[in-house]
């Protein structure tokens, strides 16, 4: 059952990226497929402000980034594509890359929670609720403006992030201690089984959005 | 008049159904009085009379120990007065000869060792990969009975009649009579059972040839003189002359009733002693001087108050459980899927409560990660010595004559049997015990076949006659020039293509016919395994109990014991391998993933702190969102 669900997960989140891509391109210039790709990792790449803190964060995304790859792909190639557990180098590669991806994780959601607050402004429509419910005096001008849904869904999507690291996390280091019997192991399993896959969800959606984002500005 | 007539009709057709199922009743298919129980488990008094086997092997007149001859008593005929002899003789323990037996796991073997022609050769009835069958070396099941009954309980080869086979004197079995089951093996309560005295069970068969007085040798209540062996060709047991060296039965005084019966101590549950005698194993593992059977603990659930008898289980039909997994496919014993290590110990799947049969501890297993139910037996961590740098010699009552007359104790004693050894079978790691087979064959058509124990003798035998032999009964280490000689001379006899099997290697002659080329790891020279059950160690002394190091380091015995490639061929340098080549590991691997562990530690600290960190934020920004809602609801400006 887990197989197919990642499956379909997978292919509906991609499937609607790209749908979201082409049904609201970005900008007049559609820089083309190579051309964006070039310049996606540019901006990656490259730090726009020159500060070392900025360039140690730019390279803890980067890394977080490509462990989050290598670990999805070591993690869920063997179960999708055999319908074995994980095993072998591919486990040993997963294990090795799992800490440094917790850290970059632990660096990320540190250095970023300030700046994926929520704000006036990223939900208008709720705005517009408390205006009709409390006595609160919200600007009409600020609550009628046009929602920034992009930005808004890739705070969700940072703080989905953080919560889900936390149980992927611990499903698995907690099983390493003697704390738990051969049916919580199994639990753990599956509970470090499924949050990978929501997990990988949200950082789909985040770094689409993160993209696009960039792309616009 | 009319009342009556109804009556009648009416009690008519009563009157006919109470008939018909009566008769129906009558012709159902019946066993013997002792076949199946009544429900109580209290003892039956055995007080029974005796009946031996007359010279067609039907049943003789009830013995009179006044009488003449006096004959020893017979079980198939005795016992099988209320046990069904036939249904019992299909068991497991006696079936081997049976063609239509399934074969079962793979278990030990017998092994016959001649130290002096470099042979220690796996044998078996059944089949078992690796085995090969007495007829291939030329042993009838005669000579086999005589050369290994000392361990049997009687039947299979024992029972084979010379008349069906072409390879025994029946004259010879005429005078020894048939090795029948013996019951008294298992079922004997009493402490007077003799299977491994000097007058006993064993001496009786390996030395006197008295297969048909053994059973009466073995019991409390009897005592047998003389031997069959030494009896010429013309000698009639049912006609004896009263000489003292003939075979003849003593019934102790007293045993007999007024009535002519005898008072057996029976019992359905056999004492572990019983078991012990084919069952027992010597493990040299604690360093010289401490070699003896008290170094070493039992088995943790015979010290937990279980029998033997508790968990290998049977009806008449003697299915006993072997307790290995999927003994389904082999076993109609209604008790083979529960009677497992998991059956007891972590029942799942039923709709009623199993737990705790026979006061087993539920095991957890805390911090067992669950792949390694997958990849390990329960045995690989909970049975056998506790695994150490190599695998150390052993000794089995069945290889090594434990429990006889004479026993040469040294732990070098032939056959060498090396365990633990960690290999992978059926897809899991578990520990076995191992011998690597030596023996002279040929090679015909790319099939190595052994060689004839008698043609070696007289080739092979000739060649190493001079041999200066070893009193522990090790190897007299032979040298390949030996063996290339001894590869002329059996050549001549076989008509070419002589080989030498041992080490795991095949020894041919070279060119110039005064040496030998070796292949190493030759398919015919593979180890023989046998998965290895008992003895179990406490739950406290599991592999794994201290820390994951018990296995997973880069010198762990489990991945990296070693076991020595025992060899009659004598060499400078002993070869040995890793326990990891009997497993389906890449050597490198599985240093790998053992020097991994030492990053363990690390890595749950750096784990813990990251969740730790990433808490503590989303903690800080909860609380803040908290707060915020808060003023929300309060309508706070």
């Amino acid at each position: 059952m887990f197989e197919t669900i990642t499956i379909l997960v997978f292919l509906a989140t991609i499937g609607g990226i790209v749908v979201h891509w082409f049904v609201y391109p970005v900008g007049a210039e559609c820089p083309g497929p190579i051309r964006g790709i070039v310049r996606v990792l540019s901006l990656l790449l490259i730090e726009q402000r020159s500060s070392t803190l900025g360039a140690l964060k730019k390279l803890c995304y980067l890394v977080s980034v490509i462990c989050f790859l290598l670990l999805g792909l070591t993690g869920f190639y063997p179960v999708l594509v055999h319908g074995e557990h994980i095993s072998g180098w591919l486990m040993m590669l997963h294990a090795t890359l799992a800490p440094v991806f917790a850290i970059c994780l632990a660096i990320l959601g540190l250095t970023w929670a300030g700046e994926y607050r929520f704000r006036q402004g990223d939900c208008p429509w709720l705005q517009k609720l408390l205006r009709r419910v409390t006595r609160l005096s919200i600007p009409a001008d600020a609550a009628e403006g046009p929602c920034n849904c992009a930005a808004t869904t890739q705070k969700i999507a940072f703080w989905a992030i953080v919560v889900l690291a936390l149980p992927l996390i611990l499903s698995i280091v907690l099983s390493m201690l003697p704390l738990f019997g051969t049916h919580w192991q199994e639990v753990a399993m599956a509970a470090h089984r499924w949050t990978a896959l929501v997990f990988a969800v949200a950082v789909l959606i985040h770094t689409y959005l993160a993209v696009r984002l960039r792309i616009l500005q | 008049m009319r009342r009556e007539l109804i009556l009648a009709l009416l009690l008519l057709p009563l009157l006919s159904l109470t008939l018909v199922l009566g008769q129906d009743a009558e012709e159902a298919p019946a066993g013997k009085l002792g076949d199946k129980g009544d429900g109580s488990r209290a003892h039956p008094t055995h007080l029974i009379p005796l009946f031996p086997a007359n010279e067609d092997g039907e049943k003789g007149p009830q013995i009179d120990p006044e009488g003449d001859p006096v004959l020893p008593f017979s079980t198939k005929h005795t016992c099988g007065e209320c046990h069904s002899y036939d249904v019992i003789k299909h068991g497991w323990h006696f079936n081997a000869t049976d063609v239509n037996a399934p074969t079962g796991r793979p278990g030990e073997p017998w092994i016959y060792p001649d130290h002096k022609l470099g042979i220690q050769i796996p044998l078996s009835y059944r089949d078992w990969p690796g085995t090969f069958r007495p007829s291939q070396i030329g042993m009838s099941d005669f000579d086999f009975t005589k050369m290994f009954g000392r361990h049997m309980p009687g039947g299979g080869p024992g029972e084979t009649k010379a008349e069906d086979v072409d390879n025994i004197d029946i004259g010879r079995q005429y005078i020894s009579g048939l090795l029948e089951i013996n019951c008294l093996a298992c079922h004997n309560g009493h402490f007077g059972q003799d299977m491994g005295g000097v007058n006993g069970w064993a001496v009786q068969i390996a030395v006197k040839e008295n297969y048909r007085w053994a059973a009466a040798a073995s019991s409390e209540f009897a005592a047998v003189k003389g031997s069959a062996a030494g009896m010429d060709i013309m000698y009639d047991p049912f006609m004896p002359e009263g000489e003292d060296d003939e075979p003849q039965v003593v019934y102790r005084d007293g045993a007999f009733d007024a009535d002519g019966n005898v008072l057996f101590d029976i019992v359905r549950e056999a004492p572990n002693e019983r078991c012990y005698y084919c069952h027992s194993d010597m493990y040299f593992a604690h360093g010289e001087g401490h070699d003896e059977k008290w170094v070493a603990d039992e088995d943790i659930h015979l010290k937990a108050g279980l029998t033997c008898v508790d968990c290998h289980r049977n009806g008449i039909a003697h299915q006993i459980v072997r307790g290995y997994p999927d003994e389904v496919a082999d076993s109609n014993n209604p008790l083979v899927a529960t009677t497992t290590c998991e059956g007891c110990h972590i029942p799942e799947g039923s709709d009623i409560p199993e737990a705790g049969r026979l006061g087993a501890p539920v095991a957890k297993h805390v911090g067992l990660p669950t792949v390694h139910f997958e990849r390990l037996s329960c045995t690989a961590c909970h049975s056998g010595p506790w695994p150490q740098d190599d695998a150390v010699l052993t000794k089995t009552s069945r290889a090594h004559r434990l429990g006889t007359p004479s026993v040469n104790k040294a732990a070098e004693m032939l056959p060498h049997v090396l365990s633990p050894v960690f290999a992978e079978k059926d897809g899991k790691i578990q520990p076995h015990k191992m011998i690597w087979p030596a023996y002279w064959a040929t090679v015909t058509e790319g099939e190595v076949q052994p060689v004839a124990l008698d043609v070696v003798e007289k080739t092979v035998g000739k060649v190493f006659e001079d041999l200066e032999l070893k009193a522990n009964g090790d190897w007299p280490g032979i040298s390949p020039e030996q063996v290339a000689e001894a590869l002329k001379a059996l050549n001549d006899a076989v008509d070419g293509n002589a080989v030498y099997v041992a080490g795991g290697s095949l020894y041919r002659l070279a060119e110039d016919a005064n040496s030998v080329v070796a292949e190493a790891d030759h398919p015919a020279g593979e180890p023989y395994m046998w998965p290895i059950a008992h003895t179990v160690r406490p739950a406290a002394q599991a592999l794994g109990i201290r820390y994951c190091t018990d296995c997973h380091a880069s010198n762990a015995p489990l991945f990296f014991g070693s076991v020595a490639v025992d060899s009659p061929i004598a060499s400078e340098t002993p070869a040995v391998k890793d326990m990891v080549e009997f497993q389906d590991i890449s050597p490198f691997y599985a240093w790998a993933f053992s020097a991994s562990f030492v990053f363990r530690p690390f890595f749950k600290i750096v784990a813990l702190g990251a969740s730790g960190i990433l808490a503590l934020v989303l903690l800080l920004y909860g609380l803040r969102a908290l707060g915020a809602v808060a003023r929300v609801l309060a309508e706070d400006e």
